[in-house]
């Protein structure tokens, strides 16, 4: 069990009234600590599925899940809610912030609930939005309402940072610098990120990169030519 | 056709988000179930006792004259030809007993044939003129099966005027004229009337009617205008009318009067004719019969004169008779006598002559005797004198020897001296010889005397001897002649004595006669002594007769005279108490009704507003896409007009079912204790129903048309991009430093969300405040009601019972029942209460006087002002009034009252002052005020009680009843507590008040919280993703439900409080007067629950959240 993260055998199945949809049928990865992995796959290939799994946000149907040791897969309800309060920082497409709260408030939401938070201007800060913090997400740009949900992200001080197609309402050049900032914080940080997303492109800044196909992985491999965000082009 | 996918939208939208639908369905049937409940019960009330007294056909006048009715009078109306039934009936106050001796009064009437009908609820009618119907709403010891008995305390004009003096009880019913509970006062007893009897038309022994009851030909509704408008009309011209068949009926009534007395007067004279002559007769023969018997007298005496005479001859000559035999007896006896004196004599003469023989033989041989004794003494003087002799020699001898008696010898000497003795010794018996003879000599001496006495005695007797011969041998002769004599005189004698019972006997037989002459004379006297008291007899009853006879014309003489032109009243059904009294009591819920629908159709409104326009705002897009199709606004608009129409029209629907039938119903069941119990009618409004459709329609259309309105506005394009989130804001509060930043951080967030939403915030406290201010309104209700009880018989009414005495009494306590009292109670007040009647310009109510004839009230009743200010007691002229009396009668201090009693005594006071009571009208007076203007001091009647502490009321108050001078013990604990039961009938509508404030909390937080949630599904999944474990959640959303509570919940309670004033001002009931107030109970109790509900609602709502899912909210903006 050396892997921080590990998928075996995972299998989920949606049931909605008669229908069964399975989401996932075999699924089974790897990620070390510390890596950013970008997981790529087609609309409906299930990537989804698997960070919310891995995101303690949804249950799986078969299989295991463990990460950094502990079974995720085996957790209760209430213990998946733990572990996402304390284990994992969400960075979403459509950044989700509370609309009622400034920008550092947005982050102290997260952080107050923590054990061990970071302080939510330094973070701010650190994501570049020092100036903005007392702005509503209303007040701020798209790029600047992402970084804020990166920052919120951070400030849990996660073990793991998923990221759910962060740059998909993004226009080319500010999603360039989210995932400058992903990238950077994986590397500042030793942060383990994983980030999903349906542009295979980005696979190239990534240390591992998952492909995805119709609920089944089809690829996984170490990526032995990082390329830095700013030289890919998409 | 071709909207017919529209149309399949709207349906599954309405299954899709059938929580949204049912919010706006339930808040809309709530809002119409309370206003067409409210509204539409007093019209139900209405009609349920409309078609009561329709049924019963409630009469529309009452008509009453001084004079009385005649069947011809009733014939008079009925001939009329608006008028459908006519009818005179008996009316009158009896003091009856129940068979336990218990008293009360009961107003009776006729059974009616036609009006007023009875409604029976046991029993049946009465069949025999004996038998009675009773008041089926009476509490007490009468049941039917039982008998009333009327008492002899009654007047005698009532006793009089009643056939019968019990009555069995057949049958129990309810009348129309009593359609609730109060039965009125009387002069009678304690002035209560306890209930009603209806007896037969024969069980009344009057020749006229007390009043003549009207129903015109009309089927008009109870106070309506047509009712209202009809009676005006009549009301010109039946006074009149009615005093002009009043007015024949005294002319009629006259004229017969005089004809009846005209002939009684001949009748009089012809009578006194007859008599005289009969009298006149009778005492001539009694002169006749005296004379006769005069006569008879008279010979009767002279025969008996001469019997006297008669029987004193007798008597006379018995008296000689027995004299004669007397005589005739004595003389038998001397004879007798004589003869035994002469045979005496002669045994005598006979011993006498043996004496003398004896006498004569004795006296020879005594002198024998002595010539003996005689011859013996010579002899032994003879022998003696020779001793002396023969001694008188040897004295010689010794004298001689004597000589020389010294010289012989001593034996010679001593010789000598004995012979010498000797010598002397013989002297002596010589002289003692001489003596004896001597004394012999004297003896024989006296013998020869005796002997010579003895002899001459013997001669005499001799002598004597002789002469009784002589004496004896006369007397022979002598008595022999009388004996002769003696047997002539008896011969005499008992020829007398013959003669004389001859006359005996002549003289016993003209007694006989006599007597029995005398027997007859007696008889014959008795006779005509009998006839004489007859006679005097005779003649006192006729002149005594007359005497009456005369004072009864003299007496119907006055009475036609007194016959006064009638004084006559046309009553209308405004002056029964019922009928008055429910018309405002139905107006209390019609009030009530006026303020409630208005603030729950603004919550409908406000529920629809909001969850359409959260629903509009939702479909944005579908709206967009639906417009980019190429569908009209209207189409679009259409869809959220059916789907909002629908659950309007649906809830409208159930609402008006619902409220129609439990409000009525509900309220009905509170009033049926103060009235006769009816199966209320339920009343389907139509145009109520359509109003509340319209109302909804408009409530939910509207609000939806104005949320469309914004959004159909925009581009198709602007549509479908996703709509901005509501920008944050800063709140106030931000600004002040000092407060925001010592806040928790989420509940900073709680405070920015609650203000974000403007109108949902106000919705909310709308709602909240409303549900609190409903339920404060309901609890508060039974606060005031309940406490009126507590307030008066805790704070004013502080006396533990109150006595009322029997009139009979006289207002003077017997001293048994004083010591009693003295014994059983602390202390006690005695007073005077009675019923009279407040006259005011357009109406008389009654009014429980209260006078305080010694000391205090101080211990028994508090007279205080309504702010807590001691209030003195009235002089003469001044009153004191309950504050119910001043506010409904306009008694305020320094008003002049008139008071007026069922004699029509009235009596004008000056008001000085208005002091808390809740219960009953009481006006306080002094005596003096009735000393001042009637001129006579109340008599005392009753009294108010303190008992010792600790102990059994119930037993003093029975040991007091026991006494025939109590008629009644009331203890006010017992009378606080079935007040307290009566009004605890508000418990329902307070039951359906909170029942509403529940529906309406539910709705209002449920819809709104729903609505948040759905709102914000991205924001709450957002915090779920964050790690927010399910509370932190729960408190996330629903801390600012709680705030909103809170903040509901306070505007509430001053809200509630302004609504129970104004509910309470609406609620009058009469003799009651509520303390408007909350209890601090309430004030928790309606917070609580209050957040109680808030709790439910959260409850669910947590439910709702867990279900959030958060990765399918996360995905996409929808």
């Amino acid at each position: 069990m050396s892997a921080f993260v590990t998928f075996r055998h995972v299998k989920k199945i949606y049931k909605t009234g008669e229908m069964e949809i399975e989401a996932l049928r075999d699924v089974s990865f790897e990620i070390e600590q510390g890596e950013f992995c970008v997981i790529v796959g087609a609309s409906g290939a299930g990537k989804t599925t698997i960070l919310n799994i891995l995101g303690g946000m949804d249950t799986l149907s078969e299989g295991e899940v463990w990460l950094d040791g502990e079974e995720i897969s085996a957790y209760k309800k209430r213990q998946l809610t733990a572990y996402r309060r304390y284990d994992v920082g969400f960075v979403f497409q459509f950044y989700n912030l509370v609309p009622n709260l400034t920008a550092k408030e947005n982050v102290e939401l997260a952080a107050q609930i923590c054990r061990d938070p970071l302080d939510a201007a330094e973070v701010l800060t650190q994501v570049g939005l020092g100036e903005r913090m007392k702005n509503f997400p209303a007040q701020l740009s798209g790029g600047e309402q992402q970084r804020v949900a990166i920052a919120r992200a951070l400030a849990k001080n996660p073990k793991l940072l998923l990221c759910d197609e962060p740059t998909g309402a993004l226009d080319y050049n500010t999603g360039k610098q989210v995932l400058a900032l992903l990238q950077d914080t994986c590397r500042k940080n030793g942060m383990t990120v994983v980030v999903i997303t349906h542009n295979s492109a980005l696979a190239a800044m990534a240390d591992r990169i998952i492909t995805v196909k119709s609920g089944m992985i089809e690829q996984m491999r170490k990526n032995d030519h990082i390329v830095d965000i700013s030289e890919i082009e998409w | 056709m071709k909207k017919k996918m529209l149309r399949r939208t709207t349906l599954r939208e309405i299954r899709g988000s059938f929580g949204r639908f049912f919010a706006i369905l339930a808040i809309i049937a709530l809002g119409v179930g309370f206003f067409s409940g409210v509204r539409i019960t007093t019209p139900a009330m209405v009609e349920t006792v409309n078609d009561f007294w329709q049924e019963k056909q409630l009469f529309d006048y009452r008509l009453v004259s001084t004079l009385g009715w005649e069947e011809q009078d009733v014939e008079s109306f009925r001939a009329l030809t608006d008028v459908r039934y006519a009818e005179g009936s008996h009316t009158m106050d009896i003091l009856c007993n129940d068979k336990d001796k218990n008293e009360f009064v009961l107003k009776s009437h006729t059974i009616p044939e036609h009006l007023n009908l009875l409604e029976l609820t046991e029993g049946r009618m009465p069949q025999a003129a004996d038998e009675c119907i009773m008041d089926a709403g009476m509490p007490g010891s009468l049941h039917v099966g039982d008998t009333v008995y009327v008492a002899d305390e009654n007047e005698k004009d009532t006793l009089e005027a009643l056939r019968f003096r019990e009555f069995r009880i057949v049958g129990a019913a309810h009348s129309a004229l009593y359609a609730n509970f109060e039965r009125g006062t009387t002069s009678l007893g304690n002035g209560s009337v306890s209930g009603y009897l209806y007896l037969s038309e024969d069980a009344y022994d009057l020749d006229y009617y007390t009043e003549i009851w009207i129903r015109f030909n009309h089927d008009y509704p109870i106070y309506s205008d047509e009712y209202k408008h009809m009676m005006q009309v009549h009301d010109v011209g039946w006074g009149e009318l009615t005093q002009e068949i009043a007015d024949e009926r005294y002319t009629r009534v006259r004229a017969d009067a005089l004809e009846e007395l005209d002939e009684a007067k001949q009748k009089l004279a012809d009578a006194r004719a007859d008599g005289e002559e009969e009298l006149a007769d009778a005492q001539q023969e009694l002169s006749d019969g005296k004379r006769k018997l005069d006569d008879a007298k008279k010979e009767l005496d002279d025969a008996k004169k001469e019997l006297d005479d008669a029987k004193k001859e007798l008597d006379d000559a018995n008296a000689e008779l027995h004299k004669a035999k007397k005589e005739l007896s004595d003389g038998k006896k001397q004879i007798a006598d004589a003869k035994a004196e002469l045979d005496n004599a002669k045994a005598q003469l006979d011993a006498s002559s043996a004496q003398i023989a004896e006498g004569e033989a004795a006296l020879v041989n005594g002198q024998a005797q002595l010539d003996a004794a005689r011859q013996e003494l010579e002899a032994n003087a003879a022998a003696l004198r020779q001793q002396e002799n023969a001694l008188a020699q040897q004295e010689q001898q010794v004298n001689a020897s004597m000589a020389m008696y010294d010289m012989l010898p001593p034996e010679q000497k001593a010789q000598l001296d004995a012979a010498q003795q000797q010598i002397r010794d013989g002297r002596a018996q010589i002289e003692a010889g001489k003596a004896q003879i001597e004394a012999g000599r004297t003896e024989l001496d006296q013998q020869q005397s005796v002997l010579d006495a003895k002899r001459t005695e013997l001669e005499q007797g001799k002598a004597e001897f002789e002469k009784g011969s002589r004496e004896y041998t006369d007397g022979l002769a002598k008595y022999e002649q009388s004996l002769i004599d003696y047997d002539e005189g008896w011969q005499k004698y008992r020829n007398g004595r013959t003669e004389y019972n001859d006359g005996l006997r002549k003289y016993n037989e003209g007694l006989e006669k006599y007597n029995d002459g005398k027997a007859e004379y007696d008889k014959a006297e008795q006779e005509y002594l009998d006839g004489l008291a007859k006679y005097e007899d005779g003649k006192a009853e006729f002149d005594e007769k007359i005497a009456d006879a005369e004072e009864e014309i003299a007496d119907a003489e006055e009475k036609i005279d007194d016959i006064d032109h009638p004084d006559t009243y046309v009553l209308d059904r405004g002056t029964n108490i019922s009928y008055a009294c429910f018309e405002s009591d139905s107006e209390i819920v019609a009030q009530v009704a006026r303020v409630f629908p208005v603030f729950f159709i603004l919550v409908a409104a406000l529920v629809c507003m909001t969850t359409m326009s959260r629903m509009v705002e939702e479909q944005r897009t579908q709206i967009g896409v639906l417009k980019a199709l190429g569908y009209s606004e209207a189409d679009i608009m259409g869809k959220f007009m059916f789907y909002s129409g629908a659950a309007a029209v649906l809830g409208c629907v159930i609402g008006y079912a619902v409220g129609i039938v439990l409000f009525p119903s509900v309220i009905w069941m509170s009033y049926e204790l103060m009235y006769i119990p009816l199966p209320l009618h339920i009343i389907i409004d139509w145009k109520l129903a359509g109003l509340a459709i319209a109302a909804s329609l408009l409530c939910s259309l509207g609000t939806t048309w104005l949320s469309c309105r914004i959004e159909l506005a925009e581009t198709a394009a602007g549509l479908m991009r996703p709509k901005a989130p509501k920008a944050g804001k800063r709140v106030l509060l931000e600004y002040v430093p000092f407060l925001w930043n010592r806040l928790k951080f989420l509940h900073k967030v709680s405070i920015r969300n609650i203000f974000r939403y403007k109108g949902r915030f106000f919705m909310m406290v709308l709602g909240i405040g409303g549900c609190t201010a409903l339920l404060l309104t309901g609890l508060g209700l039974r606060d005031s009601v309940a406490g009126f009880a507590d307030v008066q018989y805790g704070d004013i009414q502080i006396a533990d019972a109150s006595m009322l005495f029997r009139s009979s009494m006289g207002g003077v306590i017997p001293e048994k029942l004083r010591s009693k009292m003295d014994e059983l109670t602390d202390d006690y007040i005695l007073l005077h209460e009675a019923s009279w009647d407040l006259v005011t310009a357009d109406k008389t109510k009654g009014m429980d006087l209260i006078v305080p004839l010694e000391g205090s009230l101080d211990n028994y009743m508090v007279l205080r002002t309504l702010d807590g200010e001691p209030l003195a007691v009235p002089g003469s002229g001044e009153a004191l009034v309950s504050n119910s009396i001043a506010e409904r009668y306009g008694a305020v201090e320094g008003t002049t009252i008139t008071l007026r009693n069922e004699d029509m005594q009235e009596i004008r006071v000056t008001v000085t002052g208005v002091f808390e009571n809740h219960v009953y009208n009481y006006i306080i007076l002094s005596p003096d005020t009735f000393a001042d203007q009637l001129g006579e001091v109340p008599q005392l009647n009753g009294a108010y009680l303190n008992f010792p502490e600790g102990q059994d009321e119930y037993q003093i108050q029975a040991e007091l009843a026991k006494d025939r001078n109590v008629t009644s013990v009331s203890l006010f604990s017992e009378v606080k507590a079935r007040m307290a039961k009566m009004m605890s009938s508000l418990d329902y509508i307070v039951l359906l008040v909170i029942f509403c404030a529940a529906g309406l909390a539910f709705i209002v937080l449920y819809n709104l919280t729903n609505i948040n949630i759905t709102e914000r599904i991205r924001e709450i999944a957002t915090i779920k993703v964050l790690g927010f474990f399910r509370n932190e959640t729960s408190a996330y959303v629903l801390r600012e439900n709680l705030a909103l509570t809170a903040i509901g919940t306070i505007l509430g309670l001053g809200l509630g409080v302004l609504l129970h004033r104004f509910v309470m001002a609406q609620i009058i009931v009469d003799l009651v007067s509520f303390r408007v107030r909350v209890l601090p109970m309430s004030f928790a109790v309606s917070i609580v629950l209050t957040f109680v509900f808030n709790f439910i609602v959260n409850l669910f709502m947590g439910i709702k959240l867990d279900r959030i899912n958060m990765a399918e909210s996360l995905k996409s903006v929808d």
